[in-house]
């Protein structure tokens, strides 16, 4: 196991570098100049020139990357050229915001979809089941913009219950975390009720119910026991792709989180914040990944790394 | 306890009595109370008043630091923190400052703020401010009162560049990261704090040399990009005014009981360019054509809802430089005739825009396209990212560009001198003309009158010449909370709530 975890985290280094190199070499071959980005339109070609000297970006590539690989080794992700500020503060900054309503919305998933799931699949053919169904299409299909501007409509200026937008107290976290958590809890939906209706088929089960379990210890704790490995693989990868950003959600609720600033960054060729975001959110990707890989043994300990 | 009977004299003494010490209250009342939130459209960057452009951040930071001048909504410049100021000669500005200001932190303000504020946009080159006062020689100091600026070049818009730069304590010196973290300025209010992408809070500061203002407690401005969330903020109550509002979303807020729609005309004009450099647009004819087959009335009136003004002139009205040339026709016949005359038939034309930053553009340029149509002239629309569509122009690959200026600061020569001169237009319209080039540069003296007259004839040879589309003067459109008092939808897109008050 302990060859394992250190294999893997090899693995994961040698993939953060290809990250780096990768996100490096693709902002600087895209077309944008940044020193242009950041001056007016009508500043002269000689700010231009100057403001990118200072940016440090009037060396060659190689030396630039060195420079780059150098500064990170000491923590320092580099100056953000948009906010002047180091980036990786600009970056950790919007962290709770970011960590806040991924939270939020994975616990809504979590718990809205399994048990959105295990109903549709224990009364399967009955009109939750079909309730069920409609609510995954409808939260699968339902574009982020509108539904947000929708909840927003009617929550925040109609029946005014809730904040319209902005970062201040958990009920402005409410309507963002609906928002972001309607596609993943439809996701899980589909999948605990497949997944459980697959097992709730097997022998195991029946044998259960032969020796007189109640249903709901059998669903609970039987079933949905094997039923959270596909669940958890989910649940994970979903982490990993709302850390990295709820771009749309983040717009429409003014919320400052990392989504946002990212595309903001890339919008505006804010080089060392891109480099900052997307270096972070591999990392915990690979290391979310990594976990639940782990995490697999806990739940079926017939699953064993070597 | 028996009650104390109430007859007709006590009434009386007790009523009049009551109506004295009511006066004071009445005058208290319209004292500084409550908190007015604003929406902005862009986020904000820096807390430093050298290095950005933002509108949003010029809004903001205008409550924080003083300027020397400010600019009025009909484009007149009054004292700030100068007093007065006059040209000595062409080269040299004398500013006699206000005495008795402090800034938040008690310092004084005096010549040395202005001489430390100066030098420092100047020779730090990397302030994004910095390249305007390049032209700076010297910045002295004559007493606690005066300063000296002389230029390498007459400066004529010195005094309007400088309504954009707050004035800094020269404490800041020496630990700038620190001092932006939780900066003082002269202005009405105090930094209170900032949560990053999300709003920024100031506070009264009750020793405002301007008597009577502030006039409310507190002041945040929330940063909300999207219009439907910042629209919906105002119409829920939450907020108290939006900048930024499109055409096509004042219907629906005119319709919201509580909330009004201001507008006025924008110190920015569209002007579209033409990319000279290529054979075919250095044909005057050809761009003529192009000129004379743009309906802009309809561009006007179906797809901007009439929140948009015909062009008369490169310069919007109000500002120095404006004059009255007359509409551009509308006759696709006399277009066809002189296309068919340059040579220039079955011409193909790229459009670039950049994506998403004026209102309602890809209509617009789709408008275009079908009006150009109709002439023989295939447009082909490439709606760009900005940095990309930027890039593209420099590399000069496009045929006209959609774009707008708004004229800060409030005066052309940023304008002319960056569009219109050889070095400022090489890398991007490819414009050379010796004789506009050389009036931009006798337009640069101190003189008004000079510089108007300067500006009217090269405005001419450009209006004649047509290196560019002048479509339409854009409109600026506020939404405001009718709880908010005194609030002046401004030409130039600022938020200023210095003088505004709360119901």
């Amino acid at each position: 196991m302990r060859g394992y975890i250190l294999r893997r985290c090899w693995h994961s280094a040698v993939t953060l570098a290809g990250v780096s190199i990768l996100v490096f070499v693709i902002l600087r071959v895209v077309p944008g100049d940044p020193a242009k980005m950041l001056l007016p339109e009508g500043a002269p070609q000689s700010a231009v020139d100057e403001l990118n000297r200072h940016l440090g970006l009037t060396e060659p590539l190689w030396i630039q990357y060195g420079l780059f690989l150098g500064s990170v080794a000491r923590g320092d992700f580099g100056q953000s050229f948009q906010y002047r500020a180091p980036a990786l503060r600009v970056v950790v900054e919007r962290v709770p915001a970011t960590v806040q309503l991924t939270l939020a919305a994975m616990v809504l998933t979590v718990l809205a979809g399994a048990s959105l799931g295990v109903l549709a699949a224990v009364r399967q053919g009955t009109g939750y089941d079909y309730a069920g169904t409609v609510l995954a299409v409808l939260g699968q299909s339902l574009p982020n913009f509108w539904l947000g501007i929708m909840l927003i409509l009617l929550f925040g200026v109609t029946l005014r219950w809730l904040p319209t937008s902005g970062f201040q107290s958990w009920r402005h976290l409410i309507l963002p975390a609906v928002t972001l958590a309607a596609f993943p809890t439809a996701l899980v939906a589909r999948l605990t009720r497949s997944s459980l209706l697959e097992i709730l088929g097997q022998d195991y089960i029946r044998t259960g119910r032969a020796k007189g379990l109640g249903e709901p210890r059998v669903v609970l704790r039987h079933a949905m026991k094997n039923a959270l490995l596909p669940l958890l693989t989910v649940v994970g990868l979903q982490i990993g792709t709302l850390l990295g950003g709820a771009v749309i959600t983040e717009s429409i609720f003014a919320w400052p989180g990392m989504g946002k600033l990212v595309v903001d960054a890339i919008f505006f060729r804010d080089f060392p914040v891109v480099q900052t975001v997307l270096i972070l959110s591999a990392t915990i990707f690979v290391a979310i990944n990594l976990v639940v890989d782990l995490l697999y043994t806990v739940v079926d300990p017939r699953i064993r790394y070597e | 306890m028996p009650t104390p009977r109430l007859d007709r004299r006590r009434f009386l003494v007790g009523s009049t009595a009551l109506a004295i010490t009511a006066r004071p209250r009445g005058i208290f009342a319209q004292a500084r109370r409550g908190e007015i939130i604003a929406g902005l459209s862009e986020r904000m960057l820096t807390l430093d008043p050298a290095n950005h452009y933002s509108i949003s951040s010029t809004s903001v930071l205008r409550h924080v630091y003083d300027p020397l001048l400010d600019v009025t909504n009909d484009d007149r410049f009054v004292p700030a923190l100068a007093e007065s100021w006059r040209a000595i000669n062409n080269t040299t500005w004398r500013f006699t400052l206000r005495k008795g200001v402090r800034f938040h932190d008690g310092t004084p303000f005096n010549a040395e703020s202005v001489v430390f504020t100066l030098k420092r946009v100047r020779d730090n080159t990397k302030l994004i401010k910095s390249f305007v006062y390049q032209d700076i020689d010297d910045v002295r100091k004559e007493d606690d009162s005066t300063v000296t600026v002389t230029t390498k070049r007459p400066f004529g818009s010195l005094p309007a560049h400088l309504t954009m730069l707050g004035m800094l304590p020269p404490s800041a010196v020496g630990n700038e990261d620190a001092f932006f973290a939780k900066p003082v300025g002269t202005g009405p209010f105090r930094f209170a704090g900032w949560t990053h992408g999300d709003h920024i809070d100031l506070t009264a500061h009750a020793q405002y040399w301007k008597p009577g203002v502030p006039k409310v407690d507190k002041l945040t401005f929330r940063f909300i990009p999207e219009l439907s969330t910042r629209a919906a903020a105002l119409r829920a109550g939450e907020i108290h005014v939006i900048d930024r509002v499109w055409p096509d979303m004042v219907q629906t807020l005119k319709g919201t009981p509580g909330i009004k729609v201001l507008d006025t005309p924008a110190i920015e004009a569209q002007r579209w360019h033409f990319q000279l450099g290529r054979e075919t647009w250095k044909d005057p004819r050809v761009r003529k054509a192009v000129s004379l087959a743009i309906d802009r009335n309809t561009i006007i009136k179906d797809l901007l809802l009439g929140y948009a003004r015909p062009v008369i002139c490169p310069v919007p009205p109000g500002l120095l430089g404006h004059a009255n040339f007359g509409t551009k026709p509308y006759d696709p016949e006399k277009a066809r005739q002189l296309l068919k005359q340059s040579g220039h038939q079955n011409l193909a034309l790229d459009f670039v825009l950049m994506k998403d930053l004026y209102p309602k553009q890809l209509e617009i340029a789709q408008a275009v396209a079908a009006m150009l149509g109709e002439v023989g002239i295939k447009v082909n629309i490439r709606n760009l990212e900005i940095a990309t569509a930027r890039e593209q122009r420099t590399a000069g690959n496009y045929d006209l560009f959609f774009s707008g200026w708004a004229q800060m600061p409030h005066d052309p020569d940023w304008y002319f001198g960056q569009w219109f001169t050889k070095a400022g237009a090489e890398k991007l319209t490819r414009f050379a003309d010796p004789r506009v080039e050389a009036l931009i540069a006798e337009g640069r003296v101190p003189d008004a009158k000079v510089r108007q007259q300067k500006y009217e004839e090269l405005e001419k040879i450009l209006w004649d010449d047509e290196p560019e589309i002048w479509p339409y003067y854009t409109v600026a459109i506020y939404a405001i909370s009718d709880r908010l008092r005194g609030f002046e939808a401004r030409r130039d897109y600022y938020v200023l709530l210095h003088e505004a008050g709360i119901a």
